[in-house]
């Protein structure tokens, strides 16, 4: 059977499945020029994008400018959905059939460990890219093994916007941001505090991971998961604490996502709000937001024992391991992961670069709607989320146990001791664990 | 006798004819229906993960198996289904019956009542369900305002965090989307019944009450089955509303076996585990069409003695 097969033996095989005159029909179309002649015509190579928007603009008009620099290359966009989940079940049938298609990947920032283990993506440091300019954890995300298997795209971190007409500073503790939202809640008859995603979906865990960084805790250190710990128990009780005792943060944020969370606060319904970038650009048009021009970011607050924490997000560029055209798969990756063309995105769809050194760049200042040194404040407090090939299914377990600790289902520490026996016991079942499942419960 | 043969002959040709008309059909229910069944029983005695190639693909037996019955969450999906499944069928059996038995007299405007009946079961699901939770949402929600000012709750509810309250919208968003279909058939089943024993039973000096329950039940039985097992088979099934709804939270305390089973294949890509489950839900609705068409089967006879 295929599966059992190392990846490389699979690769050989179907090959060789390719028959005398299959070969020299496929030397006689090279020939011809049709597609992947080292010699003549250009090398094609494909990306599956968003046909959507203002980003497939941006990103139509950058390939044009890439092909008219490299007559050699062409490359050729597939739609995709841009659903994460139904993008990475399309993914994942096409790396999983060993296609040479699509050339390029567009990976969120959670996938890139479970595409390296699973051999699909090809290693990137024979290219020598200079990893030295990107903001270091967007580095470490996209590495697996201590190998590099992506390039940073665009970064989102989960930042904390406050009111700057409510509030003199943004809190940088959690004591800090409780005070602060319940009396600016009461004084000005606001309705809410703070609002966070807190719905049973991976919105929930970036929000709870902020809590834990800033407590000093960790998910996952290797191999061992280390949620049920004194700090996790602390990140999780001050969740509960705003909420139930301090009531700040509303109950019905335990069914909110994104958006339902920055329809409150640009109704000018929340004193804070923690949220993805995408939503400053938002808020401040008059039009639709009562906020515009009256609030900022920072990062989330922290306890002493612990720092600040952005949870990390973003896109990132791969290669397929079974392209044809890796060196030319290369070109466009680094053309597109250039500071110009991530500048114009900045620009276009207000995205971040994660490139350090253009946050002292005036075009950026001149281009995003966050002031620079805002958001790479935010930035530089970024942490990935446990960058591990089964992320999806680690994520899916929390998630549950934290919602049922939010939503009085569970005692707080029995949910994150059943959550991390139920996590080590995964990894451990697929040979990555180097924890004890302990069945203590 | 050369007419005999002859007729053999013929006889043979159709038996041929019939083969040739009845080979396609046979084909293509061995190629949709049992092809894709055994090879889900087939993956699931496998090790099966799409994104774990490196594991492989062995046989592992049962173990998918015991995985399921060993996870409280599988056993805690079943739960809901069943609750889900006795619960809202049961709802719709007594209002569909109710609204058969308003339907089944003469008045003025039944056609456009019938008509206007149907329209819930018309909506599609997942629309229905957003439109439920769109009613139930958030504190300043239509139900909260409704029942805040009606006076039954001193304040909003977040229907969605609390087991016992998520259900609510779930139940009655199906209620009020079946209940049509339910009743449509029991009214088919109601006119199928014969003017002249009502006749007979109102001569004899039967009560209105006694009516109902010695003439329309027990002739209304057959048609009461068959509501129960289209609707019992669905609730089982139920994966487009909860998901729509609820996401199967606050936690996991709404989440049905079909959308844990969507979960393990289609979010996780477990393919075995997820085949395992599959073979175990068809393995219970399969018994449970069996059990009603016995049930059936005895009332069609019984009813024909």
């Amino acid at each position: 059977m295929l599966g059992n097969r190392p990846l490389v033996g699979n690769f050989r095989a179907s090959q060789r499945l390719r028959s005398p005159g299959q070969t020299a029909i496929l030397l006689l179309l090279l020939q011809i020029g049709c597609s992947g002649s080292p010699k003549g015509g250009p090398v094609t190579v494909t990306l599956p994008t968003s046909m959507l928007g203002a980003e497939a603009v941006v990103l139509r008009q950058q390939l044009a400018r890439f092909m008219a620099e490299h007559p050699g290359i062409r490359v050729i966009q597939r739609e995709t959905p841009d659903a994460a989940d139904q993008k990475h079940q399309l993914y994942v049938q096409w790396l999983n059939a060993r296609a040479s298609e699509p050339d390029i990947l567009q990976l969120d920032v959670i996938w890139t460990a479970e595409f390296a283990a699973a051999g699909w993506i090809l290693p990137l440091d024979r290219f020598r890219p200079d990893t030295a300019a990107f903001f270091p954890s967007t580095i470490t995300a996209d590495r697996w093994r201590d190998t590099l298997f992506a390039i940073p795209w665009f970064v989102d971190v989960g930042m904390l916007y406050w009111r700057t007409d409510l509030v003199r500073a943004a809190p940088t503790s959690f004591v800090d941001l409780t005070r602060e939202a319940a009396s600016a809640r009461r004084q000005h008859g606001l309705r809410y505090g703070l609002v966070w995603q807190g719905a049973r979906y991976e919105g929930l865990v970036t929000t709870f991971l902020e809590y834990l960084g800033g407590f000093g805790g960790r998910i996952l250190d290797r191999g061992r998961v280390v949620v049920s710990s004194p700090e996790g128990l602390q990140a999780l009780m001050e969740m509960r604490r705003q909420i139930y005792e301090e009531g700040v943060v509303p109950t019905s944020a335990l069914t909110w996502h994104e958006e339902e969370c920055r329809f409150a606060f640009q109704n000018g319904e929340a004193v804070f709000m923690r949220n993805w970038p995408y939503a400053y650009g938002l808020m401040q048009d008059s039009a639709s937001s009562k906020v515009a021009g009256r609030f900022a970011v920072a990062p989330m607050p922290a306890s002493s024992g612990g720092s600040r924490t952005a949870a990390l997000g973003g896109s990132q560029l791969a290669i397929n391991r079974n392209t044809e055209h890796p060196e030319a798969a290369w070109a466009v990756v680094d053309y597109l992961t250039r500071p110009a063309q991530m500048l114009e995105r900045a620009r276009v769809v207000g995205q971040f670069p994660p490139r350090a050194a253009l946050y002292d760049n005036p075009k950026l200042a001149a281009v995003l709607p966050i002031p620079p040194a805002e958001a790479r404040l935010v930035i530089e407090h970024a942490v990935p989320r446990p960058v591990t090939p089964v992320y999806t299914q680690l994520s899916e377990i929390l998630q549950i146990y934290l919602h049922r600790a939010l939503t009085g289902q569970m005692q707080p520490a029995a949910a994150l001791a059943a959550a991390q026996t139920d996590m080590q016991r995964l990894l451990n079942s697929v040979g990555l664990g180097t924890g004890a499942a302990v069945a203590r419960r | 006798m050369p007419g005999a043969e002859a007729k053999r002959a013929v006889e043979q040709q159709e038996a041929r004819l019939a083969w040739g008309l009845v080979v396609p059909a046979v084909g293509t229910i061995l190629l949709v229906a049992l092809f894709p069944l055994l090879w889900t029983a087939w993956e699931s005695v496998h090790l099966h993960n799409l994104q774990m190639p490196w594991l492989g693909r062995p046989f592992i037996g049962l173990a998918n198996y015991l995985e399921a019955l060993r996870d409280p969450r599988f056993w805690g999906a079943l739960g809901h289904t069943a609750f889900f499944a006795v619960t809202s069928v049961g709802l719709e059996l007594f209002l569909g019956l109710f609204l058969a038995l308003a339907m089944n007299r003469a008045f003025r405007g039944r056609g456009l009542v019938r008509a206007a009946i149907l329209i819930p079961w018309a909506i599609p699901t997942v629309v229905s369900a957003l439109l439920w939770r769109f009613l139930f949402e958030g504190q300043s929600g239509v139900v909260n305002a409704v029942l805040v000012r009606g006076g039954v709750l001193r304040e909003p509810l977040v229907w969605f965090i609390e087991a016992s309250t998520a259900w609510v919208p779930v139940i009655l968003s199906d209620v009020w989307k079946t209940t049509p279909f339910v009743a449509l058939l029991l009214l088919a089943g109601l006119q199928n019944i014969d003017a002249s024993l009502y006749e007979a039973a109102r001569i004899d000096g039967a009560s209105a009450w006694r009516q109902f329950r010695f003439v329309t039940l027990p002739l209304l039985r057959p048609a009461i089955l068959v509501a129960l097992i289209f609707r019992t088979l669905d609730a089982f099934r139920v994966f487009d509303l909860i998901y729509a709804l609820t996401g199967g939270g606050p936690g996991s305390s709404t989440e049905p076996i079909a959308l844990y089973t969507f979960n393990a294949l289609l979010q996780n890509l477990r393919f075995g585990y997820g085949s395992a489950l599959s073979v175990i839900v068809f393995g219970i609705t399969f018994g449970l069409a069996l059990i009603y068409i016995k049930l059936m089967g005895a009332e069609l006879t019984g009813a024909r003695r």
